[in-house]
């Protein structure tokens, strides 16, 4: 990498986190509305009462980090990339020396720093407010899970940002965003859910995300199924993805 | 002279249908090109080849001496697309800047807002610009990195008419610096003025490849048109030398001819009855129309 392209991925990297910064989906899904459900729900259902073994207030910290953090890598990561390639955008960088890696390096890096921003902001919002008591470990291996695990979901951003339509995408990806945050346990426990919907939140990458936060503050550790079924989830859409990319080129 | 572009026996098929056919062309450093040709005939695919954006079926590209997709050829080129919307979220500033990043040697913010007329507009969102100020913005960001070969692809739809007479001058400073210049125009007045070389593409073929005055002077030739008395009929004018059409509008005739010099005067000798006589050279819209239903 020569001097050129590191200072071209960093203005890049730059360039996305101001854009982020500066778009009001994001900061209405993924920093005001997580907030908001949290002291919501949390004095709804009462902080003290257990669930999954740890106090409820520590539980569903875990789950609206999570939800802020699919927000920002899904729904609003696929927007603008269906901008981006639908007006022309991905045309124009194309024929500039600045390489396909660097493009997509800096879409992942810069996301990874906003969802560091998300997860420290609720967790310190959440910990400080609620005063909850868990171990430094705790605090820093579920934030770890949830930041690393979250970057996961960029994978279906990408499989829904290649649709050419952005107006499509703003309300397909929305209702998939709702929907496998409800079903997948972010909004209500799954331990409140029938048995039948529990076995449907088993197979949704939304539930393996939190699954794995939720087990880390109870003491707990990551399981492998939660960790075999997220990648696989990473590997079918990066496939989708660069199938169908590969065929509207062809084009 | 080094050829900055290189095209040689370039094909294009899509579906079946030949977009680009067998297309051979050399475009010498310094020069100012336009590509010109009615919609559809093959001047998009054409530029987006030599940009490495798609491949030819058949035939090789060069440009700059090497692949256009190489990241050190790219370095040297920029281009105004057709088609292409601005980023949003960010600011005509921060555009500029985030393109000039790519660049090895790029050319100063206050330069690009210049020449793109865009000094006022510099905080504003991009998105919030007109289509001609978004036009022109694509130009700053066509020159940011101070690239020797320039594409311009119908690069003043939608300006005004000020933005475009800075728009031209900035570019014919830019040859006059020795840059190459690839355009393609609608405003064929645009690209009479400011082109040392015309290449019209019909069918995805070449069908003419000259100098405007070459290219006028080859198919129109010049016209001679008057009022014509009563007595003067079409097959009288016909039987003149040197005519190749007659076109009446009333009683004004437009008498197309290669040698005009000769015609007025066998006007004169046969006594034609003539009034208001002009005599003018075709220009370059005449000639390219004529160009294109040859070809048909």
């Amino acid at each position: 990498m020569n001097g050129t392209m590191l200072k071209a991925t960093i203005a890049h990297c730059k360039a996305e986190l101001l854009r982020t910064a500066r778009n009001r989906r994001f900061v209405i899904f993924s920093v005001v509305m997580p907030i908001i459900f949290y002291f919501l729900f949390s004095n709804i259902v009462g902080d003290n009462e257990i669930v999954g073994g740890v106090n409820w207030s520590a539980y569903y910290l875990m789950s609206m980090t999570c939800y802020g953090i699919i927000g920002a890598s899904f729904s609003t990561f696929s927007i603008r990339l269906s901008r981006e390639r639908s007006q022309g955008w991905i045309r124009m960088l194309r024929i500039t020396p600045l390489p396909a890696w660097a493009y997509i390096l800096s879409k992942i890096v810069s996301q990874a720093v906003i969802n560091l921003f998300i997860v420290v902001m609720m967790f310190l919002i959440g910990g400080i407010s609620k005063g909850i008591d868990l171990p430094v470990s705790a605090w820093i291996e579920s934030g770890l899970w949830i930041w690393l695990g979250g970057l996961s979901f960029m994978t279906l951003g990408t499989l829904f940002g290649t649709m050419r339509n952005p107006d499509a995408v703003q309300v397909l990806s929305m209702i998939t965003y709702m929907g496998l945050s409800v079903v997948g346990g972010l909004w209500m426990p799954v331990e409140t859910m029938s048995s039948t919907m529990r076995k449907i939140a088993e197979l949704l990458p939304t539930y393996r995300l939190g699954q794995g936060a939720w087990n880390l503050i109870a003491g707990g550790s990551l399981s492998w199924e939660g960790i075999g079924i997220l990648a696989a989830y990473v590997v079918v859409l990066m496939a989708a993805s660069t199938w169908i990319m590969k065929k509207q080129e062809a084009v | 002279m080094k050829a900055a572009i290189q095209l040689n026996g370039v094909s294009k098929v899509y579906k079946e249908k030949k977009a680009v056919d067998d297309l051979t062309l050399s475009i010498a450093e310094g020069t100012v090109v336009a590509l010109l040709g009615p919609n559809g005939a093959g001047k998009t695919t054409t530029v987006s080849m030599i940009l490495g954006m798609h491949q030819p079926t058949k035939g090789t590209v060069k440009l700059l001496g090497g692949d256009p997709r190489d990241q050190r050829v790219r370095d040297r080129i920029g281009a105004m697309l057709q088609d292409v919307s601005v980023i949003d979220g960010l600011k005509v500033g921060e555009t500029i800047d985030l393109f000039r990043s790519y660049y090895k040697k790029p050319l100063p913010l206050d330069y690009l807002l210049k020449v793109s007329n865009l000094k006022a507009e510099k905080n504003k969102f991009a998105t919030a610009l007109s289509g001609g100020q978004q036009r022109r913005l694509g130009f700053a960001l066509a020159l940011a990195g101070d690239p020797d070969v320039i594409f311009l692809d119908e690069p003043t739809v939608g300006m005004d008419v000020t933005s475009r007479q800075l728009f031209w001058d900035t570019v014919k400073a830019m040859a006059g610096r020795g840059k190459t210049i690839v355009l393609t125009t609608h405003y064929l007045e645009e690209a009479d003025s400011v082109a040392d070389r015309i290449v019209v593409i019909n069918n995805g073929k070449l069908i003419a490849d000259g100098t405007p005055s070459e290219i006028k002077a080859e198919t129109t030739g010049r016209v001679i048109s008057f009022v014509a008395g009563q007595a003067v009929t079409t097959e009288a004018l016909l039987a003149l030398p040197g005519v190749t059409d007659v076109e009446w509008s009333g009683r004004r005739v437009k008498l197309y001819s290669t040698d005009t010099d000769r015609l007025i005067v066998a006007l004169v000798e046969n006594r034609f009855d003539m009034r208001d006589i002009e005599i003018q050279s075709g220009g370059l819209e005449d000639a390219f129309q004529a160009l294109v239903q040859q070809a048909n």
